[in-house]
């Protein structure tokens, strides 16, 4: 089920009354049943893969946490390996079949690698890095193991974050199952307030780009300079609006519940690095990251090249976890390799500004910092959206060829689209920078009721007028 | 600047509780982060009231306001679009208010509305004329949309029904959706539009569901326009849409695209559509027309099952005794000057066309000849 559908319109009402007029000893389950019904709407019968790696992960965490010793270890390896292969199965197995028969292919072989053509279940990645996280954890013994099937089954399939994040740790989510939450005006409404923000980033802004962006990146080659250069800020923008939108969304529905989501965003456009785009962005796949791939791998407490090595392979894994395919490998590396050369050049970077005068304070040496990271950012989004790296190639190749004013437009999106689609941008930034210097609820609470309805309504309306309402998916369902 | 993933900065200094942002008032904590209660929570374990609920009044209150804005909202749309006398909004309103009545009707898609200057048919043969030819429409919609003008105008004398090799194909989605969406309390039309649309009754009922989700043409805008007395600039003659755009070079990349030629589908259903169309006016007494209008000749080359399309064309006309017009070999076809694509005639060709038809149609006597109209 989609967020940004009819569906759900009807669906959330129905689970959040409910779920406040049941006793204590019934929500839980009541959100496991709704959370089923929610996930079920994609394709019924992918329920039963979850259910499994629920069980082996929820048995092994009992098990780790009452073992000791290598016994302990070889049971959380079986419990990362039977998790990591239905990940692989789903999601790799044709990538990496059809990457074993071109090398065969290659050297003159013909090995019969079988090709499986299944459909990957919605948001596989997202609850296999969650349970994963779980029983790491128990075993790290910083979580106690969940005795309840029900509570555990329910942190892992909460429907708010379920398909695509945020991916929590069970010390943050798990024992909010066992609070009692209130239905409380002010968070019921700060949390409704969170999903208007999120719906207007996905239907006002994300949605209308990605009509632009799916014309341009479909065959690039039928565009010009102009359109391809727009296509990717435009998708820029998108999947910035289009996740941190499903983000908002969810932390939102969760808040009406009673739950904390972690935040996963933290406006990353404005980053004057890309190491700080990485503390901004998708903030709880970094954190993943971080916590179970690059400091068990020594993280930068090593040698220099070492510290850079464990830096590329974190960046190339963390490409793949988003999708089986070599731009996801080449996006996540070149990220990766963003990094080590921000730590190699940092010095001779300060020597320069310092040269000319710019200091770490100055406005314009901010600029140029923020406004340099958007385009190496942006570069990677051409690697990640392009269908094939010629494609990619392609686009970077013809950023400058070719620009006509005349024609922007594409098949899909008209001329007429574009203000639409600017004014979304404009408000989304005058939004962030808004919400940076107050806090917009605090001063919307305080205005008197007529005015502040007012203000709602006109906004709830203009979503509803300006958003776009085809079934399209968060991008990140796919991962 | 910190290094990226540094243990000791960046990510490493903030702790979960600040990754989760702040903590908002409203929960009752009862148990320590990562672990379970020992003891059940105390907490009511008994069907909670909502009358315990402070505020849910308020929000439902809000929600009404928006649902009252959004019907307020719709229905404005709806009726300023009714408002709109020109451009094609202009000549549904003339149909669907019985302001019309002509003499002969000419139905069909886009190559109907392009093709037939009404101004010269009238003038030509002295009848009144008029062109309710429809973008992007299959024969299951021009259908629903000659049933509407036969329901709300007087029966005209003759119906022209133009053909193209798609008349055999049924319509996959609406094209243009919001052409229909102020008119759907017209049973045709919303009959037509639910079969194709089984969810059409999201556009009837759903406020604003029809604009918003479907319409990517921002007409709810020309809605709002038409309400406050708008008028768009008036591109419509008589129901003829007249293209002023030189040849547009389209044909050239669909013969690059498809060398071999295309097929087109004849689905029965779209055969049952043609049929019916034809019943229709049969059994109101109307004469019924088929004109197959000039096509560019090359384009006619690349149609690899034209034969099979034309005989059951004639098939059906010989059934229903119905004259079938072929333009296929006409002058017009051979002069790339009088398209601007390979299935649309511009401005000019229109007018040398439909000067030939309505000649064509004094002389066959399918009209008689009148003192006003003119050789």
């Amino acid at each position: 089920m989609l967020f940004n559908s009819l569906e759900f319109a009807v669906f959330f009402p129905l689970v959040v009354g409910i779920y406040f007029l049941l006793p204590q000893r019934h929500r839980v389950l009541w959100l496991l049943v709704s959370s089923c019904v929610f996930y079920m709407a994609f394709i019924p019968v992918y329920i039963f893969i979850l259910f499994v790696t629920i069980l082996i992960d929820y048995v092994a965490g009992i098990y780790i946490e009452k073992m000791q010793g290598r016994a302990r270890m070889a049971l959380l390896w079986v419990s990362i390996i039977s998790t990591c292969s239905v990940l692989f199965v789903f999601k790799y197995f044709g990538f990496f079949t059809s990457n074993i028969n071109g090398l065969a292919g290659l050297l003159g072989l013909h090995p019969p690698m079988p090709v499986l053509e299944i459909i990957l279940p919605i948001g596989l990645s997202f609850h296999t890095f969650q349970s994963l996280s779980y029983v790491i954890e128990v075993y790290r013994g910083r979580q106690k193991a969940e005795p309840h099937f029900i509570t555990y089954a329910t942190y892992v399939m909460f429907f708010p974050q379920l398909v695509a994040g945020p991916i929590e740790r069970p010390q943050h989510l798990l024992h909010q199952f066992w609070e009692h939450h209130v239905f409380d005006y002010e968070r019921v409404t700060s949390g409704l307030k969170r999903m208007a923000w999120g719906l207007f980033k996905k239907l006002v802004v994300a949605d209308r780009l990605a009509l632009y962006v799916n014309d341009v990146y479909a065959a690039p080659q039928n565009f010009n300079g102009l359109q391809l250069t727009l296509a990717t800020v435009f998708f820029a923008y998108q999947i910035y609006c289009d996740f941190s939108g499903y983000s908002d969304i969810a932390i939102g529905t969760a808040r009406v519940l009673g739950f904390r989501l972690m935040e996963n965003f933290d406006t990353p456009y404005y980053s004057r690095s890309i190491s700080e785009f990485w503390h901004r962005w998708h903030i709880s796949l970094s954190t993943w990251f971080r916590d179970y791939v690059y400091i068990p791998m020594g993280g930068s407490r090593v040698a220099k090249s070492r510290w850079f090595f464990n830096l590329m392979v974190t960046f190339a894994v963390s490409g793949l976890w988003h999708g089986a395919n070599w731009t996801y490998v080449v996006w996540g590396a070149l990220n990766g390799f963003y990094l080590v050369m921000g730590v190699a050049t940092k010095g001779l970077r300060d020597r320069v500004f310092g040269l000319v005068g710019l200091n770490d304070k100055t406005l314009l040496r901010k600029a140029i910092m923020i406004a340099s990271t958007f385009f190496l950012t942006s570069i990677g989004w051409v690697v990640f959206r392009a269908k094939t790296m010629a494609d990619a190639w392609y686009v970077m190749t013809h950023f400058a060829s070719g620009w006509d004013f005349g024609r922007i437009g594409t098949e899909q999106f008209l001329l007429r689209q574009l203000p639409a689609a600017v004014a979304g941008i404009m408000v989304l930034e005058i939004g962030q920078l808004l919400q940076g210097k107050v806090s917009i609820p605090s001063v919307l609470g305080r205005l008197p009721m007529t005015p502040r309805w007012a203000l709602y309504a006109s906004f709830v309306m203009a979503v509803l007028m300006f958003g776009i309402y085809r079934k399209t998916q968060f991008i990140y369902f796919q991962f | 600047m910190s290094p990226p993933l540094q243990e000791e900065g960046g990510l490493g200094r903030a702790s979960r509780q600040e990754l989760a942002g702040p903590t908002p008032g409203g929960w009752q904590e009862v148990s320590l982060p990562g672990q379970a209660p020992d003891v059940a929570p105390k907490h009511p374990d008994k069907l909670l009231h909502p009358r315990h609920w402070p505020g849910l009044g308020r929000i439902i209150g809000f929600f009404c306001v928006v649902a009252l804005l959004a019907f307020a909202a719709n229905a404005m749309i709806n009726f300023g679009l009714r408002r709109i006398r020109t451009s094609d909004f202009g000549v549904s309103n003339r149909v669907m208010t019985g302001k019309i009545n002509a003499e002969v009707v000419i139905t069909g898609s886009s190559r109907a509305l392009t093709h037939y200057d009404c101004r010269v048919i009238q003038k030509i043969t002295g009848h009144t004329s008029f062109n309710i030819g429809r973008n992007g429409s299959q024969t299951d919609m021009q259908l629903a949309y000659l049933k509407a003008y036969l329901a709300n105008d007087a029966k005209p004398r003759l119906v022209v029904h133009n053909l193209d090799l798609f008349s055999f194909l049924t319509s996959q989605e609406i094209y243009d959706s919001a052409q229909y969406l102020p008119y759907l309390d017209q049973e045709a039309i919303y009959a037509g539009v639910s079969r194709v649309y089984p969810d059409a009754w999201k556009w009837k009922y759903l406020p604003l569901y029809g604009y918003l989700v479907e319409d990517m043409r921002f007409t709810w805008i020309l809605g709002l326009k038409g309400f406050v007395g708008y008028q768009p600039k008036e591109d419509h003659f008589l129901g003829f849409l007249p293209r002023h755009t030189p040849w547009t070079g389209d044909f050239e990349k669909y013969r690059r695209d498809n060398p071999n030629g295309v097929r087109f589908e004849i689905e029965p259903q779209g055969i049952r559509d043609l049929e019916e169309l034809t019943k229709v006016c049969r059994d109101q007494g109307i004469q019924v027309l088929f004109v197959y209008s000039p096509e560019y000749s090359e384009m006619q080359a690349l149609e690899r099952n034209r034969g099979e399309v034309f005989a059951k064309f004639r098939a059906i006309a010989d059934r229903f005794q119905v004259r079938l017009w072929d333009y296929s070999d006409s002058p017009i076809c051979k002069n790339r000057g009088n398209f601007y694509n390979s299935q649309h005639l511009n401005a000019e060709g229109a007018e040398a066309f439909s000067a030939d038809l309505a000649k064509r149609l004094v002389e066959s006597g399918l009209l008689s000849p009148t003192k006003a109209g003119t050789k």
